[in-house]
């Protein structure tokens, strides 16, 4: 595979080239240990160590608010609606690409997501190697600390001044090329990555599940009787605020819109969350995750079970978004596995 | 059709032709589809039902499947939004719809064999589309026991049929209900109850149920002491349901799907999934 070496000098000018062509993202500090992507603008400054990206890369393909058709209730005729703004996602963690990764196959499978799949196709990723790795962070014990795919170009510094870019892409290739030509990474170059992933993995492993990742299905499959889902749930406000930061969470509502005349009308998605309430009821009132304890449940289920039973990839991808976001100190597949994997250690 | 904008999430119009109340609260539309075709649906599989304006819910397919006709049935329930605007309208009224969606009964396998159908509340609604098929195909089948089961004799829907059904002695069937009134004559108690009272060949005997969350368990558990085993039991569940496309995460029985693994499925393929009855 093609790796380049480019300069920090050579940045601006090709930002400003992307930023004609694409909506331009980079990770920025917005205030102390609170990062996100924003659009880029002259002069910005990039937070090349942050730790973890407040909102996830979700947001940039599946947005919280889509339009999916539109309808005219005379003729009772629909249309789909299709948005894919061209865009640049700059400096996104691996383990935030693992979980894009994930959606693209749950989109993909069965029915395709047209709304989906086009925003993703339009979409550039440029994944960044972390520096920082936040306290709540777990990545490295989930296989989630490198990709292989998924990206168009791969950042890492290996200097003040310095980064190997991997290619992923012909597009990331002829992305990086905008500015005249490009030059190959010496053996030393390439050396000093695989040193900066050497480094950031050594952080990164601070915070590790106590078995292999692997075994996560099998532990939960029996764990569905734990206290531990109880324990845990009897403080949970049901705000869903794990479910709206997470990269793989993906569940969605249907709702519509008409204008004023009630004429015609918009049906969009929105991001919904398996942890609020409602989230299982139907008319009638009847709950088919009517506890806490269910809904808290099934999220780690989904998490630890079922996704890696479709896909063979644990449905979390550690990046810790959760810990951080839950009021209740509660949300923490970390805890919650290795808790679990304890409790049933006589099993072994 | 334009595959580059193909959207799943777009229905297509379809045209109320008749409506034609059950009960206080339960109505049979009749549709037709502006495509000129017809639906091309299996016995089980539901569509989902567009009333712009107001949103779109799930309902199973009534009627059997009809190789020309362009006419479908569902029946539904007024209980919220899109059920309460649906019962407002008038024939001539277009709604949008999507499907036919979710899995079916396998008519195929209960081909030779008898088949025992249990309806506890609405579940005739869906099963209506089996049994008709199966009527279609008599004599491709041995015995069909119908069982019904409703809370109270006003609830009962398709009574005029089903008391045809019982007449023409295709069908053989058992009724009761939970909480009977002055004018009822028949059989009392839950559904259950109706089990030990039927004499069916366990080895030899199909069954398809459907009804409230509540009556499987007590259904199932009554029809395997009847030594039917799980593979011959077919059951369709009921989710919240959004998207109908396996995606949206909301019918979820474990990591099943309820609208693309179900809503019908064989008792073996769900008895280890703690969240399916
Ligand atoms: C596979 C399947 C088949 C069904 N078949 C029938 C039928 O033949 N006849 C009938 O009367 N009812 C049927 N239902 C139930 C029917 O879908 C609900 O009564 C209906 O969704 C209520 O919608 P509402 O807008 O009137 O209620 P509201 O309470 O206003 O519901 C709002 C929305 O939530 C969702 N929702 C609420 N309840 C349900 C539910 N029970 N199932 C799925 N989604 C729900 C729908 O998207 C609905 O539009 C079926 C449900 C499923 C899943
Ligand atoms: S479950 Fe929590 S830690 Fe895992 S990917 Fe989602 S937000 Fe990150
Ligand atoms: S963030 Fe915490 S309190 Fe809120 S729903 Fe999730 S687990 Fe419950
Ligand atoms: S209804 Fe959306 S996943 Fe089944």
């Amino acid at each position: 595979m093609t790796t380049y070496t480019v300069y920090k000098e050579q940045l601006p000018g090709l930002f400003e080239k992307w930023s004609k062509q694409y909506a331009l993202h980079v990770p920025a500090r917005l205030r102390e240990g609170f990062y996100d992507l924003v659009p880029w603008k002259k002069d910005l400054e990039i937070a090349w160590d942050y730790d973890v990206a407040y909102n996830s890369p979700k947001r940039f393909v599946m947005p919280p608010h889509e339009a999916l058709i539109t309808y005219d209730r005379r003729t009772c005729e629909a249309q789909p609606v299709f948005e894919a703004p061209k865009q640049i996602l700059f400096g996104v963690h691996p383990y935030d690409v693992k979980a894009l990764n994930q959606l693209d196959q749950l989109m993909e499978g069965g029915s395709p997501d047209q709304n989906y799949l086009r925003r993703r196709e339009a979409t550039v990723v440029m994944v960044f190697e972390p520096l920082t790795v936040s306290s709540s962070a777990f990545w490295a014990s989930v296989g989630a600390a490198s990709v292989a795919h998924g990206f168009d170009l791969y950042w890492t510094k290996i200097g003040p001044a310095a980064f190997t870019v991997e290619v992923g892409s012909a597009k990331g290739e002829e992305l990086l090329g905008m500015n005249g030509p490009l030059l190959s990474s010496t053996a030393g170059d390439k050396e000093g990555a695989r040193r900066a992933k050497a480094r950031v993995l050594a952080k990164a492993r601070k915070n590790a599940l106590r078995y292999n990742w692997e075994e996560t299905p099998r532990l939960l499959a029996k764990c569905w009787d734990s206290p531990l889902w109880r324990r845990y749930s009897q403080m949970c406000l049901a705000c869903g605020s794990c479910n709206l930061v997470c990269p793989t969470c993906y569940c969605f509502d249907i709702r519509e819109e008409t204008d004023d005349k009630l004429e015609t009308g918009v049906r969009s998605r929105e991001w919904d969350g398996c942890m609020l309430e409602g989230f299982a009821k139907v008319a009638g009132n009847h709950n088919f995750r009517p506890k806490a304890q269910d809904r808290y449940r099934h999220r780690y289920f989904r998490k630890g079970k079922y996704i890696y039973d479709k896909i063979g990839e644990l449905g979390c991808v550690g990046c810790g978004r959760c810990v951080r976001a839950c009021t209740a100190g509660i949300a923490n597949p970390l805890k919650v596995f290795n808790e679990l994997w304890e409790e049933t250690a006589h099993e072994y | 059709m334009n595959t580059k904008l193909f959207s799943p999430y777009v229905p297509r119009p379809v045209t109320l032709v008749e409506k034609t109340p059950l009960s206080d609260f339960v109505t049979r539309f009749t549709f037709e589809q502006d495509n000129g075709k017809p639906l091309a649906h299996k016995p089980g599989q539901f569509v989902n039902l567009s009333i712009y304006g107001i949103g779109e819910a799930p309902f199973s397919i009534s009627s059997p499947p009809r190789r020309t006709n362009i006419t479908f049935e569902i029946a539904v329930r007024r209980i919220g939004a899109v059920t309460g605007a649906l019962h407002a309208l008038e024939p001539g009224a277009k709604v949008g719809l999507r499907g036919p969606y979710g899995s079916s009964f396998p008519v195929m396998k209960f081909v030779g064999k008898d088949v025992l159908i249990v309806a506890g509340g609405l579940g005739y609604i869906p099963l209506r589309s089996l049994l008709f098929y199966q009527l279609r195909h008599r004599d491709e089948f041995g015995r069909i026991v119908l069982m019904v089961g409703t809370r109270d004799p006003k609830e009962r829907i398709f009574v005029d049929e089903i008391a045809d059904l019982a007449k023409s002695g295709e069908v053989e069937v058992m009724e009761t209900v939970d909480m009977p009134d002055s004018t009822w004559k028949g059989n009392v108690g839950v559904i259950t109850t109706l089990l030990p009272k039927a004499e069916l060949d366990p080895g030899n005997t199909f069954v398809a149920m459907v009804g409230p969350p509540i009556m499987y368990r007590f259904v199932i558990a009554e029809c395997r002491k009847k030594g039917i085993a799980s593979e011959q039991i077919f059951v369709s569940l009921e989710r919240k349901m959004k998207c109908g496309l396996g995606k949206c995460g909301h019918c979820q029985i474990n990591e099943l799907n309820t609208c693309i693994d179900g809503p019908v499925f064989c008792y073996t393929d769900i008895e280890a999934y703690q969240e399916a009855i």
